[in-house]
């Protein structure tokens, strides 16, 4: 395989990172995994960039995506204690709850018909209860029923 | 949420391709980097989930076939873009570069890694460790502020 076949397996590739990263990022609405699709845009690109060190026989693609990951690092750590101060704030990792902090001009959007539950995901795996059973603040289990 | 598991599984197949490229201090730095982000997003997924199946927000997206559609053009426009460019740049750049030494496949990968980081992009270098410190300081900052008194269920 000749060196431009290769960079090009390597562009697609990483283009369909990023891709599935930004369509992950706009759609979902669960701060963790909007938090993963970021993730993978940033290896799509360090992804690329890797390649066309690689074709050029450069180092400043790698130069780049060691400072991707120490940007990444960064943001790993500022947005993981933003999402847990937020769902202590709100009871749900919901995304559509800081909707109140849009601009003033843009409508609300307002959750449309829901879709039935999946029959198979209502089993889901838990663990055996073990030791004395805590006292339960009534308040703190109506405000985050269902995450 | 299987996410978490399939996108340590996405970066494992991330560094096995990094290594093929010939950067292999890259694809342990992405393993061993990525590996404690990815621990702390599984226990955050084990704290915060419930085991009452998914909730209402994990089953509506924000308009998923627009999502896809723009997914699909952006993936679509750029393998056109890159094969037609390609094409052309091949024949003259095979012609101009003969395969001789390529820096980046050298066996002394990580001295010349070392090399090159510490001597042309030793400011950036700097610049990077800052970031990680204010990084550090602003997440203890954004999680010692606690959370204000509830009042009547809302937030003052």
């Amino acid at each position: 395989m000749n060196e431009t076949t290769l960079l090009l397996n390597y562009l697609v590739v990483g283009a369909l990172l990023f891709a599935i990263g930004l369509v992950g990022f706009v759609t979902r609405r669960n701060l963790i995994v909007m938090f993963l699709a970021a993730e993978m845009m940033l290896q799509g690109v360090s992804l690329s960039l890797v390649a066309w060190g690689r074709y050029h026989g450069d180092w400043g693609g790698q130069m780049l995506v060691i400072f991707i990951i120490t940007v990444a690092a960064c943001e790993a750590a500022v947005a993981l204690a933003m999402i847990l101060m937020m769902f202590q704030r709100s009871g749900k990792l919901d995304i559509a709850f800081w909707q109140q902090e849009r601009e003033s001009n843009l409508p609300a959007f307002v959750d449309q018909e829901l879709p039935a539950e999946p029959e198979e995901s209502k089993h889901w795996p838990t663990l055996t209860p073990a030791g004395r059973e805590p006292r339960f603040d009534q308040e703190e289990v109506v405000h985050r029923t269902h995450v | 949420m299987y996410c978490a598991i399939w996108f340590a599984l996405t970066l494992a197949g991330t560094a096995g391709l990094f290594m093929f490229q010939g950067a292999q201090f890259l694809g342990v730095a992405t393993i061993v980097v990525y590996a404690g982000a990815i621990l702390v997003t599984m226990l955050f997924v084990l704290m915060l989930a419930q085991p009452q199946g998914l909730s209402t927000y994990d089953r509506v997206s924000w308009e998923p076939l627009l999502g896809a559609g723009v997914g699909g053009l952006l993936v679509g426009l750029l393998t056109h873009l890159l094969r037609s460019s390609l094409a052309t740049a091949d024949a003259g750049f095979a012609a101009a570069k003969p395969m001789t030494e390529n820096a980046v496949l050298v066996n002394e990968h990580v001295a010349g890694l070392g090399a090159q980081l510490f001597s042309k992009h030793l400011i950036a270098v700097e610049a990077g460790g800052s970031l990680l410190l204010v990084a550090v300081v602003a997440a203890v900052a954004i999680t010692s502020q606690g959370v204000p008194k509830r009042q009547g269920g809302r937030y003052e």
